[in-house]
């Protein structure tokens, strides 16, 4: 595979060296260091580095102005005490509980839903509804965000669509909205990913279940899902994932209001870090994010690996 | 995005499976039943999927907008107000950042998939896991620690935050692009090899020019995801001038009298970038991958 073994043989090397050097398996190059240095040094100083630091970080008193901002300490437990009387970071890690949980079970059972109707419909149907989800999924946060605060606000389209032209919806129900808004934004992805698993799937093990009788619900049951199975886990924990940090979707439409009902943790450590000075504190809340990432993370690690 | 679908669903040029046909007549009224409720409940699902953005594309020709969705004054001044000044730059601005930001992710990834899809390296196996790990997990919540890092060292302007914006999309792109380098059949590396090309020049003239679907697709991918980014500039970007379009649609939001069939337009312009390359790269992806005729025999 590597030829420069090849021109070593060509150009012929000393026993001792042949002795050396396996020629069974490819060497190491000095030039492969130079080939990843660019990329793993970037992950370095701008992942893991910052990562360690906001461990350190969480443990100060550090805040964005006053004296404090030039001269923090370290003070040891009393952030990570504080963080456990904390009632607003604890609502806010259920509220982000729900908008996860919430988002996923959309994304899932609406991109499948989507998937496989639109596998059997007409190629008309498929372009302008598939296109339409797509684009929802494309647009960008702050606009998606702007776009659904507008219809969903008084006079706006979904308040009109069901016939109640002034309600404000975002006001009466807005974790329900902003969870919606998330699933909109994301379906078009699993939608997409599901199809392709979808199309993957033998037609004579479908078939062959039609001979044996099977219902709709056991061939879903017994043959498609389970053949979608690793399909389905990566959009849930990548679905997952990017719920925890949709800090811009939330962020435009309610900024974490009204009261803290649709404060998010990604929210909350903003608002704390930049609103209150308290650049310490949210970056402990931002710690908390970390790890729920980086269990999310490795189980979606796992799952990949196992199909390289 | 996880990379392995993506690829999937880009290989997979299958078309859709056929609906089975039934084996008797009587049936053909259910069949079509079927066919009418399927399409219903698409039909529903479209008009549901499409409702949150009527508001942007009606108030956006409309020139007596509201956040209320009406039926539109016609016209199109909102788009000759917001093409100019401050906000065309911000326009600009998000260009730059993109682009940059773009251009680091990609050199860089490029060798670095190169690298781990041929070579043999100490430690390739968590290498790659740890760039896995680090597709999924959203960079941008380190954000606060790169502030205070950024902040220190007086960085908190755009070509840094172009430079971070990188690295939240790089692990991906390495993923894609090692994908691509992978499905690249190794002969023509070598027959470079043995006229002795460099392991630039076999980058620069073979593997690039071969791999080039999956550069561009793994490219497009981190334009978006710049472009797109909302969090990390408001954070990172102190000077009010290099502020991007989304920190100017923010802005405009805010602000005490909004002009709301301005922002519609300027979202929407903001908008087509996104929608054009999402366009290509779905075609890249499925022209993609011709590379058997570089081999002979």
């Amino acid at each position: 595979m590597v030829s420069s073994s090849v021109v070593d043989t060509v150009t012929g090397p000393s026993l001792g060296e042949l002795w050396k050097t396996r020629h069974d398996k490819a060497r190491y190059q000095w030039s492969s260091l130079g080939l990843l240095t660019p990329t793993f040094a970037l992950l370095i100083f701008l992942f893991l580095v910052p990562m360690g630091f906001a461990i350190y970080l969480g443990l100060t008193n550090l805040t964005l102005i006053g004296p404090t901002a030039v001269h923090s300490s370290f003070t040891g437990m009393q952030n990570l005490i504080r963080l456990k009387g904390d009632t607003t970071f604890w609502s806010s890690l259920w509220v982000t509980g729900i908008f996860i949980v919430g988002s996923i079970a959309g994304v899932v059972v609406l991109g499948y839903t989507l998937a496989s109707l639109l596998m059997r419909a007409t190629a008309w149907m498929r372009i302008v509804v598939g296109g339409v989800v797509v684009i929802s999924w494309m647009m960008p946060a702050v606009t998606a965000g702007m776009t659904w605060y507008a219809s969903t606000t008084g006079n706006g389209t979904f308040g009109t669509l069901f016939g109640h032209p002034n309600a404000n919806l975002l006001d009466a129900q807005p974790l329900l909205v902003v969870t919606l808004a998330s699933i909109w934004s994301m379906t078009g992805f699993s939608m997409l990913v599901m199809g392709a698993a979808l199309r993957n799937i033998p037609s004579e093990a479908i078939e062959a279940a039609i001979v044996e009788n099977a219902s709709t619900w056991q061939r879903f049951r017994m043959i498609v899902l389970p053949l979608l199975r690793p399909t389905m886990t990566a959009i849930v924990l990548l679905t997952g994932l990017l719920a925890l940090a949709n800090f811009s979707l939330i962020y435009v439409m309610t900024q974490g209001g009204p009261g803290n009902s649709t404060n998010i943790l990604p929210l909350y450590s903003y608002q704390q870090a930049f609103t209150y000075n308290n650049l310490a504190y949210g970056a402990l809340i931002g710690n908390v994010m970390v790890l729920i990432a980086t269990v999310f993370g490795v189980f979606y690690v796992r799952i990949t690996a196992r199909r390289i | 995005m996880t990379p392995d679908n993506v690829l999937e669903s880009t290989l997979s040029t299958a078309p859709a499976t056929e609906p089975v046909l039934p084996p008797e007549n009587r049936q053909t009224n259910r069949t079509v039943a079927r066919s009418l409720t399927l399409h219903t409940v698409l039909a529903g699902i479209g008009i549901l999927f499409l409702a949150p953005m009527l508001w942007l594309f009606l108030a956006s020709i409309d020139s007596q907008a509201s956040w209320g969705i009406e039926w539109p004054h016609f016209s199109l001044i909102n788009f000759r107000h917001v093409l100019t000044g401050s906000l065309l730059h911000s326009l600009w601005n998000s260009v730059v950042l993109a682009v940059i930001s773009t251009l680091i992710a990609s050199v860089a990834g490029v060798f670095a998939a190169y690298a781990l899809s041929r070579r043999r390296i100490p430690f390739k196996g968590p290498l790659i896991l740890f760039i896995i790990f680090s597709s999924g997990v959203p960079l941008a919540i380190m954000v606060i620690p790169v502030y205070e890092i950024f902040s220190r060292f007086g960085f908190l302007s755009i070509l840094p935050t172009a430079v971070f914006l990188s690295v939240t999309s790089l692990p991906f792109e390495v993923y894609l692009m090692k994908n691509f380098i992978d499905a690249v059949p190794t002969d023509l590396e070598e027959a470079a090899r043995m006229e002795r090309a460099s392991t630039f020049q076999v980058l620069r003239r073979v593997v690039i020019p071969l791999a080039l679907p999956g550069i561009a697709a793994a490219a497009i991918f981190g334009f978006v995801n710049a472009w797109g980014s909302f969090v990390v500039p408001l954070i990172l970007i102190s000077p009010a001038n290099q502020q991007p379009a989304p920190i100017a649609i923010y802005t405009f939001l805010t602000l005490p009298k909004a002009q709301f069939g301005n922002i519609a337009a300027y979202s929407l312009i903001f908008c087509v970038p996104v929608f054009i390359l999402y366009a290509v790269s779905s075609r890249l992806f499925r022209e993609g991958f011709v590379l058997g005729g570089g081999v002979k025999g």
